[in-house]
């Protein structure tokens, strides 16, 4: 692990999300907190709908507008609040400060254009380079991604590639530009299981060569054993427990990270039944009045249903829990 | 199936669990509730569908009611009275160049042409249905045969066929629903052929093979009622098309033979009057357009209705 | 190139059994062919001679390869009526034809696409409603029905237009815009909606995440997109200006292949109408055909044989 300071790079601060559904809004990123620094990757944890995606998205400028706002909260990028900015100062630094990568390879790239022609028309929105120089720098950047036989893919089509492939494509669309932040949303997701593995040691080698601060979103602990630096997780759009990657799955702190530590199979025991966590999300058309997940928690008190609680800092991390108990396996 | 159980026991005494408890069911609840208020409320939701929808209804009721509350003798001639224009003497909408009264002729020409278009499009259904499971399900040479067929007949000018036909088969209504059915057998045989070749992939088809169900059956019980929702959908279309079709060709003088009004010889009547009185044709035109409206926004309200429900399903799956 | 080659061999089956159809028909349609030709008073026996002269006493299937061979040797015939020419007839009624055709196709796309587009750009906006209701109405319009309007209206009630004949541009207008009517109508539709689908296509999130800006993912990936099945249809929209023109020709007196057709039909004018309407087939293959090549070609997808 580096010992040295890391800058902050991405503050996303009280972040606050409201998503349309049936005529009105509701929220579903209930105040997020989060930073992402230099020469760091970060995971975003939790289960689908919880709003990491839509968390990630925000940061990016792309939410979809007429169907999602932010509703409070800021995200400073280098102090700066990419919120106010104007759409085209935003699209400068997309790819090129800041990147995304998302899930679904096979159709997150036009399959009228070949590569070479995506990356270098990337490539040329941000730097004034000629066509040659521009080709010059996108087979660079698909050979970082670790692309077998870059220059002769960059007159494939996406369909004539595998997967796995495809995803290198997109690291090296996003990487092409040495952006200094780089989300992933559930990069490995869509893969077959020998690939995945592939595809995050090039992500994480890239991540390595540039000194960037990464974002990895996922639901799979497995991805963040493998990979993490630092992890949050999130539940029902805020962040229950942030830790150093070793801290969280030594010892979980919040009922729900508990959980999912405790619904991996274990493969040495024998017989037993999956611990599930009993419950569901709750729906944000009707939050619970107090802690998100008191609901489904085992250790709920009564205070825990009448205020919601804070994000408070531990020694290892950040916790939002009144009521936290050891966890045993 | 909501929640699980609290599980301390503290928690049952806690006022704002319970309330918050009482919410979250009334909202499910909600979400379950009657089924029928949820359709309607799609339906209303899309103001022109609801619209386009109502429209047709009113058209429609009008075709086929008009001439009960319009009690009038279509063919009954009458040269003092010709070319009357609307508002004329209790004539409604006017007299055509013998004299005969508009309006009822209009409503008679409505009845005919959905008429044909329903004959039409039925046994195109019926024909373009069976032939296109046959052909999907069976797949090889048979399927080349019906598949090359539909794809000569598709691309075939419907009006060459009939200018052809004038000569060989004579005029009358024959002549005109064999060409414009044939057309239409293509479509929907395409159509079918297509869903038909989608779902003998699916596991329920070789689920039912591995029973031993004969081929008979399985198209019968199991592919059929999943053919038929995109087969309506295109008659719904194709009545359309068959109403335009029948126009044309009795405007040409195919179809429909005097004194029994088709709103495309109406046309063809009222065209050399248009300086005298327009009414002539421009009624049976705006009859055509009114009729063929009314028809695919019929179609459409159903189409949107079964379609994109599965569309939308599927998009909220996808983004979730 | 397999592909291609398999369609032009699909192509030529087809053109052959058209070729028969067409001929059988009109062949089937009965009449005496002499009845045009000849006046009333010929004798039988000289009916006889003149059916031998022209082949119609051999069995049908001889009289078609005759028929075909002669014209692939580009000799297909006189007209009975005239006498004239089929090859010239053909020169000059089927310059008339392209000119009006062309014309008309060309309106269907320059005026159907950016309709679309705009309306795909401006969506549930006043334009939107409007563009879509003008092509929902477009497509129930019987263009027959709307030749005769148009030439009331424009001709007749206020002067501005010809109403028919041939061939100056002024002429042109009237039946080039009623061909291409319902054309156009369709056209807007299938634009509009390829252009919606295509934005919510996950590329585009993708391309916006790269930083580059609307226009450029608008105008170019999400149209090119788009225009697929568009380019795939335009050989169709051949296939229907065909047919269309046969009514068209005839309302604005319009000197086509069309109307010479129909006229040869009418007088039961055999070679005329089997040459023309041949041709027309003819043409209607090959629109249908450069649809299935075009579509081909504009979809990478199913260029190169996976």
């Amino acid at each position: 692990m580096n010992q040295t300071v890391h800058d902050e790079l991405i503050a996303i601060r009280d972040l606050q999300i409201s998503i349309q559904s049936e005529g009105s809004f509701f929220e579903v990123v209930k105040g997020v907190s989060l930073s992402i620094r230099t020469n760091e990757i970060v995971c975003l944890v939790g289960e689908s709908g919880c709003g990491k995606s839509i968390t990630a998205l925000s940061v990016m400028g792309l939410l979809p507008a007429d169907v999602a706002r932010v509703t409070g909260g800021e995200i400073l990028y280098r102090g700066q609040n990419l919120l106010g900015l104007k759409s085209r100062d935003m699209r400068r630094l997309r790819s090129d400060e800041i990147s995304m990568i998302f899930q679904d390879p096979i159709t997150s790239l036009d399959p009228v254009f070949t590569i070479g022609s995506l990356l270098q028309e990337v490539i040329q929105s941000h730097r004034k380079v000629s066509r040659s120089e521009a080709e010059k720098l996108a087979v660079r950047a698909l050979e970082e991604a670790q692309l077998p036989d870059a220059s002769k893919r960059m007159k494939s089509y996406p369909h004539e590639l595998s997967g796995g492939m495809r995803q290198r494509v997109m690291i090296a669309l996003a990487t092409a530009l040495n952006p200094s932040v780089l989300i992933a949303d559930e990069p490995t997701t869509a893969l077959d299981v020998t690939v995945q593995a592939q595809i995050l040691e090039s992500l994480r080698r890239r991540q390595r060569e540039l000194k960037m601060g990464m974002l990895l979103i996922t639901h799979d602990l497995a991805v963040v054993a493998a990979v993490a630096d630092r992890v949050a997780v999130m539940y029902s759009g805020e962040i229950v427990e942030e830790a150093s990657v070793n801290d969280l799955f030594d010892n979980p702190k919040h009922p729900y990270t508990q959980g999912l530590m405790g619904a991996i199979p274990d493969i040495t025991a024998r017989r037993g039944l999956l611990h599930a966590i009993p419950g569901r999300v709750p729906p944000p058309q009707v939050p619970p009045p107090g802690c998100e997940f008191a609901p489904r928690c085992s250790y709920s008190i009564g205070p825990c249903w009448e205020k919601r609680p804070a994000l408070l800092p531990t020694s290892v991390g950040k916790l939002r829990c009144i009521n936290p108990q050891p966890f045993s396996r | 199936m909501i929640l699980n159980k609290l599980n301390t026991p503290e928690n049952t005494t806690s006022t704002h669990a319970v309330a918050w408890e009482k919410q979250l069911i009334a909202y499910e609840e909600s979400l379950r509730a009657n089924p029928w208020q949820k359709q309607l409320q799609s339906i209303t939701h899309n103001k022109m569908l609801l619209t386009g929808v109502v429209l047709g209804l009113i058209v429609l009721g009008l075709a086929i009611l008009g001439p009960v509350f319009y009690d009038a003798d279509y063919a009954r001639q009458s040269l003092r009275n010709a070319h009357k224009p609307p508002l004329f003497e209790g004539y409604l909408l006017g007299t055509d160049g013998y004299g005969r009264d508009m309006a009822i002729r209009l409503f008679i020409g409505f009845r005919v042409s959905l008429l044909v278009a329903a004959a039409v499009t039925a046994l195109s259904l019926f024909i373009g249905v069976i032939l296109g499971m046959i052909g999907g399900y069976l797949g090889g040479s048979t399927d080349r045969v019906v598949r090359s067929s539909t794809d000569f007949i598709w691309g075939f000018p419907l009006i060459l066929v009939a200018v052809l036909l004038v000569g060989g088969l004579g005029e009358g209504l024959f002549p005109v629903i064999m060409a414009v059915g044939i057309v239409n057998v293509a479509a929907i045989t395409r159509v079918v052929r297509g869903e038909v070749v989608g779902l003998k992939e699916k596991e329920f088809v070789e689920a039912a093979r591995a029973a031993g169900v004969s081929s008979y059956r399985i198209m019968w019980r199991h592919l059929l009622p999943n053919v038929l929702a995109p087969a309506l959908i295109m008659a719904s279309y194709l009545i359309a098309v068959a109403i335009i079709a029948e126009a044309a060709l009795s405007f040409i003088g195919l179809g429909a033979q005097p004194p029994l009004p088709s709103l495309g010889k109406m046309i063809a009547d009222g065209r050399g009057f248009l300086r005298i009185n327009h009414w002539e044709a421009t009624i049976p035109g705006i009859g055509i357009v009114v009729l063929v409206l009314a028809v695919s926004m019929i179609g459409d309200g159903l189409r949107d209705h079964f379609d994109p429900r599965l569309r939308h399903e599927r998009g909220r799956k996808k983004n979730k | 190139m397999k592909h291609v080659i398999g369609r032009l061999g699909y192509m030529l089956i087809v053109l052959i059994v058209s070729s028969i159809a067409v001929f059988y028909a009109i062949r089937l349609s009965g009449g005496d062919a002499t009845a045009a030709a000849l006046p009333g008073s010929a004798t039988e026996e000289f009916r006889q001679e003149f059916r031998a002269s022209i082949g119609l006493d051999r069995p049908i299937y001889l009289q078609y390869f005759a028929y075909i061979s002669k014209v692939l040797r580009g000799d297909p015939g006189r007209s009975i009526t005239n006498n004239a020419s089929l090859i010239e007839m053909l020169k000059k009624h089927g310059k008339n034809s392209l000119i009006l055709g062309g014309a008309a196709f060309a309106l269907v796309f320059l005026i159907g696409i950016p309709l679309g587009i705009l309306a795909s750009l401006r969506r549930n906006s006043w334009a939107d409603h409007g563009i879509m209701s003008f092509s929902v109405i477009g497509m129930a319009i019987p263009n027959f029905w709307l030749a005769l309007l148009a030439v009331w209206l424009f001709a007749s009630t206020f002067q501005l237009l010809p109403a028919a004949g041939c061939c100056s541009p002024k002429q042109l207008i009237l039946p080039a815009i009623v061909l291409a009517f319902e054309g156009i109508a369709l056209t807007v539709r299938m634009t509009r909606s390829a252009m919606i689908e295509n934005q919510n296509n996950d590329f585009v999130r993708t391309l916006r995440a790269g930083g580059l800006s609307e226009w450029r993912v608008t105008g170019k990936h999400v149209l090119r997109n788009a225009l697929i099945p568009i380019i795939s249809l335009a050989g169709l929209r051949i296939g229907q200006i065909v047919g269309y023109a046969l009514i068209v020709e005839q309302i604005f007196s319009w000197p086509g292949i069309g109307q010479a057709l129909v006229t040869a039909v009418l007088r039961r004018d055999y070679p005329v109408a089997q040459f023309f309407s041949l041709i027309l087939v003819v043409l209607v293959v090959l629109g249908n055909w450069l649809a299935d090549t075009g579509y081909t070609l504009a979809n990478p997808r199913l260029r190169r044989s996976k």
